[in-house]
């Protein structure tokens, strides 16, 4: 957004501006120089600021009890992904009691806009957002995450099981 | 005080054979009806104010009349399919006098003018499949049944068909279904049976005591009959009365006999020591009556329905204070779950929610919301379906959460019966 | 006609209407599952109650005839409160797994409860358990938890197809649809049934789990299958086709197709298709815009005609076209290149007038009447033997093909194809390739040509009856229709549309990119 000022008489006086500026400039240099303790800023990429556990980074795929993908490819996150990042190709599963998967789930990490839709949307808490957001690459990084990546990479040591029980909820009834 | 107009040789072994029936004036009445009219029966019938007394109660002349007069051949079915739990004098009416039910349904398919009946009987009962099986064979070689009757000009045919156990074809369409070889399901009505039933012919169906029943009217005319009874009820009924009574079984009274004097004359009582707590008049599927009612209660179709109950097939279920309704619900529930056909949903669907309601408070798990919501679905479960079985679910569930609300609210809440000692049948 | 009022609104409809038909005739809403067009009438579902004013009790619309001077309405409380329990009841055991329903987005359950719902369900039990992933037979899956037993396939088997493969077992809530040991539903009107269950019990399983139906766009279109030329809606997204259901026309289908019909849209998509031209023969092809194909084999066409007479170039058609291709394709060939030998190709002349009393017919193209039209109008009655002959005396030395689109409906094809092998050059318009085509010695064009749903034009079915249909999607931009191909065949231009000018003009602005400039 660009914001346009008309030009007044005034603005053509720039240097006592340029001087206050710099004096402020120079009086946070010297403070911090002296007290480095009190600056707002982290020294990135050394230092790691903690987000909240809440905090919505990277997806990631939950597995159920047997390591297999709770996703059951019905599509709704895709539907109401706002940025049209995610891409999923359902099949028949030979396990009549789970009967659709994804065979195919990717997401376009750089489309992607974080805005959590897909996991308001998912019914079977298949998708979260994890705290994960550093995710640099270098020239040719792969940025649609597949299946793999999303369910299995190894910082999730195997899945992330979702709480929620099929076989129970079955046994239940509902 | 007893009336037997039909059961008055019930108790001799011998009125079950052809000879012994025609010793007691059996064949008797055939013989002077194949010489009326046709039409003149219909009428007598008609003003005899003969009602069915399978169930629902219709006048069986007026049914008669329905037939269209088209040509086409007619069908008498006789529904024998005694299903409603609680009654059980079709079968004794069957076991006792076969050959009553034959003549008197010769009379009715001479009056309507149909050349081909059938006996529809429950698959649960092997003897009287088998009695009325032999009943036919005699009946036919005594030249009763087959071409040209005592001389008449009339021929007819009569077969037993013997149904698979299936509560619904007691029904008349679901009956007709059955017969027709098709899953026993109601029919969608209309059009009517009368106009168009088994094997799209008109058809007429009657219960076994209403064709029985028309052996008299005819007999001895429609005044006399007329005589027992009241105005709009005429003539006398078999109940069968079962449940906590000294003496259950089955008795003709005439129309309009007071409850409690049935109860207490007839059937000797409650057992020394309890007391009447309800009665279910005319079988499972009417509405309960409680003890204060019962004594205003005369047994004809219009005091009952004053009453909110109706008549029914005449299967009083006496039910003392040593039993728990709740329990009872419970059972009728299953009953009704079991046995709907499953073609309506709100039926479909109802009677199993119902069972599941009323067994998830006597299994200690119900809520108190349940009770009301049990009277919520079943009045949307009321006359929304093809035939009445969701009606017949539906009515007694009310009747007794509205009549017996402190039982169900003390399951609900502790967990038990407020009846000591009741025994709780697990299904 | 019956003079009735609905809801207030007065109308009038013709004698023996149901009152759901009078419903619909008025426009207005009415919450029904078990009533179907098509089918008889089983009054199950109890959803379609009205209010009769004079009639104690609530009827069902589908059973009730109009009568003259009703006043019916089904906006009263009284059956709104029905129908919403009705719902309830179709609702409480049904397993709510819409996300891996196959109906989700088009579930009749979903759209009535948006509409007429209770919103407030009260089962608190345990639902009953049924059967999951039953394979009724070659084309269809049963799932009988999310059956509400309308009945309408056990219907359609029993009215339509009248193989009576399915029934009603058991009763009460344990009723399941099935069918009979060792009778599979197998029959060419199968997935008929899937179209008419209102919810997600009957699945495809062409179908199954390949798409969302919300990403699915319609067109109306007529399927080539067969000359009986039924009404159908394709559905298809970007990446092509996916799914043909019938279209409503009492006149051709009613409301009814065949299970090959529903198969017309497999040749469309991309990898079934010929993408581009191809020019050579037997292990020497070079690929080609299909234009500049169309072009070049025109180019050779003309020297054949200088070189031999206008005789020795012929045009062999099939009925797989629409009718205004076939007149252009006709007239070029024998306006502009003089030609008169224009062939009818009849891909199976013993079953041609086979029936079989439903909706197949043995004339597996859509527009035979049509090419027959405009053979007559031109004045052709040539037969195929003096094509044979003539191609054996050597007399051809050119054949333009406009060869089946639906090749797997042409039993004959390699036949035809090797007795044209002996022939110099053969210019083969088609939109799929066949590898006999690929494997031929001599000269040979294959120029891609546009499918059914890709173009406008009309067929005339077996009745004679002229059905026009749009273009619904394009799935090879670039292939040509049998009218483009014939026009540059014959050496001329194709006419560019430039398109709507005045809606370029009018055309809504981006705002970023035309008003509001760089930042």
């Amino acid at each position: 957004m660009s914001i346009v000022k008309k030009p007044k008489a005034i603005s053509n006086w720039y240097l006592p501006g340029i001087l206050s500026g710099m004096g402020f400039t120079f009086k946070k240099l010297i403070k911090n120089l002296f007290n480095p303790k009190g600056m707002p800023t982290l020294n990135y990429p050394e230092e790691h600021y903690q987000y909240g556990p809440r905090f919505k980074g990277n997806h990631v795929l939950t597995v159920k009890k047997d390591g297999s993908l709770r996703c059951t490819a019905c599509m709704l996150c895709a539907t109401n992904c706002p940025a049209d990042c995610i891409k999923i190709v359902a099949s028949e599963h030979e396990d009549p009691t789970v009967e659709k998967y994804p065979i195919s789930y990717e997401i376009d990490m750089l489309r992607c806009v974080f805005c959590g839709y897909c996991e308001e949307a998912c019914p079977v808490d298949a998708i979260r957002m994890g705290p994960e957001w550093q995710t640099p690459a270098l020239n040719g990084g792969n940025f649609t995450y597949d299946i793999q990546h999303l369910a299995y990479r190894p910082n999730l040591k195997g899945g992330i099981q979702s709480r929620l029980d099929d076989e129970e909820r079955h046994k239940a009834g509902i | 005080m007893e009336i037997k107009l039909l059961s008055e040789h019930y108790d001799k072994p011998e009125y079950r054979s052809l000879e012994g029936y025609k010793k007691h004036d059996g064949y008797r009445v055939l013989a002077k009806a194949l010489k009326m009219d046709p039409k003149a029966i219909v009428e007598e019938v008609k003003a005899s104010g003969l009602r069915g007394r399978g169930g629902a109660g219709f006048p069986t002349g007026v049914k008669w009349g329905f037939l269209p007069d088209n040509g086409e051949p007619r069908y008498l079915l006789c529904n024998a399919d005694e299903g409603e739990p609680g009654t059980f004098k079709d079968r004794l009416m069957m076991e006792r006098a076969p050959h009553q039910l034959i003549e008197g349904m010769i009379i009715s398919a001479f009056a309507i003018g149909s050349k081909k009946s059938y006996i529809y009987i429950r698959g649960e009962y092997d003897d009287s499949i088998r009695i009325v099986r032999e009943a036919l064979k005699e009946a036919y070689s005594a030249g009763f049944l087959g071409q040209n009757i005592l001389g008449s000009g009339f021929d007819h045919d009569m077969d037993v068909y013997v149904g698979a156990g299936a509560y619904i074809c007691g029904e008349e369409t679901g009956m007709i279904s059955s017969l027709e070889g098709k899953k026993g399901q109601p029919k969608l009505k209309p059009p009517f049976p009368a106009v168009k039933g088994y094997l799209g012919k008109p058809t007429i169906v009657n219960n076994v005591e209403t064709l029985a029943a028309v052996i008299p009217v005819v007999d001895k005319g429609a005044q006399a009959y007329r005589q027992h009874g009241t105005e709009k009820s005429a003539g006398t009924k078999l109940f069968s009365v079962s449940g906590n009574v000294v003496k259950p079984g089955t008795y003709e009274v005439a129309l309009g006999y007071p409850l409690m004097d049935l109860i207490n004359n007839e059937c000797g009582g409650l057992k020394p020591g309890r007391k009447l707590k309800a009665v279910i008049p005319g079988g499972s599927s009417a509405p309960v009556l409680t003890a204060e009612e019962c004594a205003q209660a005369n047994m004809d179709y219009e005091s009952l329905a004053q009453l909110g109950s109706m008549l029914g097939s005449g299967a009083v279920i006496v039910i003392d204070d040593s039993n728990c309704m709740v329990d009872l619900l419970g059972v009728i529930m299953h009953f009704y779950h079991h046995e709907s056909c499953g073609q309506c949903t709100p039926c479909r669907e109802g009677t199993g929610w119902l069972n599941k309601i009323v067994h998830s408070v006597l299994s200690g798990q119900g809520r108190l919301q349940d009770i009301d919501l049990i009277v919520r679905v079943s009045e949307h479960m009321m006359g929304r379906t093809i035939c009445a079985l969701s009606d017949a679910a539906a009515l007694p569930a009310i009747s007794f959460v509205k009549k017996f609300r402190d039982e169900f609210e003390f399951y609900v809440r502790e967990g038990r019966s407020k009846v000591k000692g009741a025994a709780h049948v697990e299904m | 006609m019956l003079k009735c009022k609905i809801n207030g609104k007065e109308m009038e409809v013709p004698q023996g209407t149901s009152i759901i038909e009078a419903f619909k005739l008025s426009g207005q809403d009415i919450a029904h599952y078990c009533w179907h067009p098509g089918l008889s009438v089983a009054g199950v579902c109890r959803l379609c109650m009205v209010e009769i004013e004079g009639q104690p009790k609530l009827q069902i619309a589908c059973n009730t005839m109009v009568q003259d001077g009703m006043v019916i309405n089904n906006n009263s409380e009284t059956v709104k409160d029905v129908v919403r329990w009705g719902l309830d009841f179709h609702l409480i055991n049904h397993p709510l797994d819409c996300p891996i329903c196959d109906q989700a987005g088009e579930c009749g359950l979903q759209d009535q409860y948006m509409q007429f719902g209770k919103y407030d369900p009260e089962m608190a039990e345990r639902k009953v358990k049924k059967r999951k992933v039953v394979d009724l037979g070659p084309t269809v899956v049963l799932d009988s938890e999310r059956c509400i037993l309308c009945s309408r396939c056990v219907r359609f088997t029993d009215e339509v197809s009248k193989t009576h493969e399915l029934g009603i077992f058991n009763r009460g809530d344990r009723s399941e649809i099935g069918t009979f040991k060792d009778r599979p539903l197998d029959n060419k009107y199968s997935l008929n049934t899937v179209d008419i269950c209102p919810v997600g019990a009957l699945t495809s399983k062409d179908f199954r789990f390949r798409q969302r139906v919300w990403y699915l766009k319609t067109a109306e279109s007529i399927c080539p299958g067969c000359s009986t030329g039924c009404n159908v809606n394709v559905y298809y997204n970007e990446e092509g086709l996916w799914r043909v259901r019938p279209r409503h026309n009492p006149e051709v289908n009613g409301h009814w197709m065949c299970d090959e019909g529903r198969d017309t849209y497999k040749y469309v998509n991309r990898k079934a298709r010929l993408l581009e031209a191809k020019m050579g023969h037997r292990d020497n092809w070079t690929l080609e815009s299909p234009g500049a194909a169309a072009k070049a084999a025109g180019q050779k066409l003309r020297e054949v005609i200088e070189a031999h007479g206008p005789e020795s170039v012929a045009l062999v058609l099939t009925g797989q076209y629409t009718t205004e291709e076939l007149e252009t394709a006709v007239q070029k060939f024998k306006g502009d290149l003089g030609s008169s030998l224009v062939y009818h190709w009849v891909n199976n002349p013993e079953s041609f007038e086979d029936f079989d009393g439903i909706l197949l017919r043995g004339d597996k193209n859509p527009n035979t009447k049509g090419l027959l039209k405009i053979l007559e109008q031109e004045g052709v009655s040539l037969t195929w033997k003096d094509l044979e002959s003539r191609v054996q005396q050597g007399q051809i030395k050119t054949v333009v093909v406009a060869g089946p689109e639906n090749q797997s409906v042409f039993p004959d094809f390699v036949e035809k194809v090797n007795l044209l092998a002996g022939v110099e050059n053969v210019v083969w318009l088609t939109a799929c390739p066949h590898s006999v085509l690929d494997s031929r010695e001599k000269a040979t064009w294959q120029i891609p040509l546009k499918t059914y749903i890709e173009k406008a034009g009309s067929f005339i079915n077996h009745q004679g009856k002229t059905q026009s249909f749009e273009v619904g999607t394009v799935i090879v931009s670039s292939a040509l229709t049998l009218a483009e191909a014939a026009t540059l065949l014959v050496g001329q231009e194709l006419e560019v549309s430039s398109g709507d000018r005045l809606a370029e003009l009018t055309r809504k602005k981006n705002f970023f990119t035309e008003t509001r400039g760089a930042l």
